[in-house]
């Protein structure tokens, strides 16, 4: 069970120059560098409601996570307590990202009903999200394999096996 | 049964029929690429999940071919800061130890080198650590972005996982571009058209008897910005003009690739390139697109209904201008820009900014007299890497700045300021802004 609460609600495509500036990526190769500099052009009081909130929830609307494969996207959200993202959809290269390093990503066709400050409970495994604010409830779906992934926190175990496999018929 | 060219590429690496929606499991890469801002931490994340590995079975830690993996610093070059030339060393250190190729500073962008050394071939798999990976679908490779962990995955493996295989979005191209308007001008048109997240998950498939009039260079402008409409990446299918560029210099075995006509397409559209014009793109996004005649108009909604992508824009001048980038670095860019520009000169408040996409492209430019075109219209040419579209050098932009780019992004403080306002459009577009001080139609000067 994921418990946050909204700490932010964006629009549509919101990009990852927008959530870490190109400027930043190469000062750092800690992963906890970036949550400092989280929407440093595009919101700027971002960090300060995260910092506020012990797990915060980011909601937006289509294609969150757009344009760029840096993957220091995830980690600034992830490092300033972002519990998962609630978006209307996500492209493909920030997914990934995202299930390289267990930052659940949910996808809700319909998220009005849900605004900032609004308390959650998630349940992944039974694809539930409570407004414990509102009282409202929302289904949402997702594949088995990429729940296993969120909550695994990543792929390496698997593709430690696999490179067990390959290391051991040299 | 009929299959997309992105079927065919990945029932081929894992040896069995798949269609669109499949789960790939384990996906074997053909070739993998790493720039400086990913390459780095990618080498320090594959020793730290894998060396242990490694260790256990009492072998040194090695990629999974040194001939299909490559490091190419280009981003941030010649170092701006100590950090970016320490991350270079380390890319040109693990290359030695590895036995794989690093490029060398100057040499070029990622998405023009490898395409130009006959790396890349048709059915080829494809990651690059850069989004514009997609560039190289021109070469009927499937090539898409991935980020540093994957990265990593793939050089101790040479696998990517869970992989599904995706729906393509098939555009016939019909038609050929009036003058003036070039690959630049269709594809701002088409993102433009299907919007940011328009193409979401899905391939963009070029294809259409106009394809075969365009050039390899306007062929990978095309497939470069597919990423802006956030399609898993653009690919075209095989045709002589693509055998012939690859005759003498394809370093990898070459076969055909085109999809069965009767293939399922998730999408179809036709585009007739002969109704297009100079199209430019309005801050902060690509799909903020506008023929050139209809700027006053824009202008007059951005200032009417403005939102944080589609800030108001008050006035047309241009104080910067920049010609390079994966998107519009090539020879061919710099012939169409040196057309307009040829015997004139940028206007006295514009920084015009150059810079040839790799060093072959530099030298050709340099040795058949484009570059002195620039010089003496008194623009400034850079070595070859991404230059200001990174947004770190070679050409910041100020608070007050209005940029016109051949870049593929305009994203609110991608080259600097947050309040900087760009301007995307064509080669010829941007030395007609240049000139002029302000969107310009090239047209006029051709």
């Amino acid at each position: 069970m994921l418990t946050g609460t909204v700490t932010t609600v964006f629009g549509d495509d919101i990009n990852t120059d927008d959530i870490i500036p190109a400027k930043y990526l190469q000062q750092s190769d800690d992963p906890e560098f970036f949550a400092t500099y989280a929407f440093a052009l595009y919101d700027m009081a971002f960090r300060e409601r995260c910092l506020a909130t012990p797990a915060s929830i980011v909601i937006a609307g289509k294609n969150f996570g757009c344009g760029s494969s840096r993957e220091q996207a995830v980690y600034a959200l992830q490092y300033n307590r972002v519990a998962c993202v609630i978006a209307e959809s996500f492209p493909d290269i920030f997914y990934r990202n995202s299930l390289a390093n267990g930052l659940p990503l949910i996808v809700l066709p319909d998220r009005a009903g849900i605004a900032q400050g609004d308390a959650l409970d998630i349940d992944l495994a039974a694809g539930t999200i409570v407004n414990r604010t509102r009282n409202t409830r929302h289904p949402f779906t997702m594949k088995d394999a990429d729940r296993t992934t969120f909550q695994a926190g990543g792929m390496t175990a698997r593709v430690r096996a696999h490179l067990e496999e390959i290391l051991a018929r040299q | 049964m009929p299959h997309t060219m992105a079927e065919k590429i990945i029932a081929r690496q894992v040896g069995r029929l798949v269609q669109a929606g499949d789960k790939i499991d384990r996906l074997p890469i053909s070739k993998v690429f790493f720039n400086d801002v990913i390459g780095p931490p990618a080498i320090k994340t594959l020793e730290r999940l894998f060396g242990e590995t490694f260790a256990k079975h009492g072998k040194p830690l090695r990629v999974f071919d040194p001939r299909r993996v490559f490091m190419i610093p280009d981003h941030s070059l010649p170092a701006f800061s100590v950090a970016v030339a320490e991350g270079v060393d380390l890319m040109e250190q693990f290359s030695r130890e590895q036995g794989l190729r690093c490029y060398r500073e100057g040499d070029g962008i990622e998405h023009v080198v490898l395409i130009e050394d006959g790396h890349i071939v048709p059915w080829d798999i494809v990651l690059g650590t850069d989004s514009h990976t997609c560039t190289n679908g021109a070469m009927g490779a499937l090539a898409f972005g991935v980020g540093t962990t994957d990265g990593a995955y793939t050089m101790a493996t040479g696998h990517l996982y869970d992989f599904v295989v995706p729906e393509t979005y098939q555009f016939e191209l019909i038609g050929a571009f009036p003058k003036g308007v070039y690959a630049k001008d269709l594809i701002l048109h088409i993102i433009g058209t299907l919007g940011a997240g328009g193409c979401s998950r899905q391939v963009a498939e070029f294809t259409g008897d106009a394809i075969r009039r365009l050039s390899m260079d306007a062929r990978t402008t095309i497939c470069n910005m597919a990423v802006e409409m956030s399609a898993r990446t653009g690919i075209m299918p095989t045709d002589e003009t693509l055998l012939g560029y690859l005759k003498g210099r394809a370093q990898w075995p070459v076969a055909p690739l085109v999809s069965d006509p009767d293939a399922r397409f998730a999408n179809r559209i036709t585009i007739d390139l002969s109704t297009l014009e100079p199209t430019v793109s309005f801050p902060h996004k690509p799909a903020n697109a506008t023929p050139i005649s209809g700027v006053a108009e824009m202008m007059a909604a951005s200032q009417a209904r403005s939102t944080p992508d589609f800030p108001a824009v008050t006035s047309d001048r241009i104080t910067d201008a920049f010609l390079g980038a994966c998107t519009n670095g090539r020879y061919e860019d710099l012939v169409e820009a040196a057309a307009v520009l040829r015997g004139r000169t940028v206007h006295p408040d514009v920084s015009f900014v150059v810079i040839p996409a790799s060093r072959r492209v530099y030298e050709r430019a340099m040795d058949e007299g484009i570059l002195q075109v620039f010089v003496k219209a008194g623009a400034n040419i850079e070595s070859s890497n991404c230059g200001p579209c990174f947004g770190s050098h070679m050409g910041v932009l100020s608070r007050n700045a209005q940029m016109i780019s051949s870049s593929n992004r305009n994203y609110q403080g991608r080259m600097g300021s947050r309040d900087a306002r760009i301007f995307l459009g064509s080669p010829a577009t941007v030395a007609a802004s240049a000139i002029e001080g302000r969107l310009a139609d090239p047209r006029k000067y051709l």
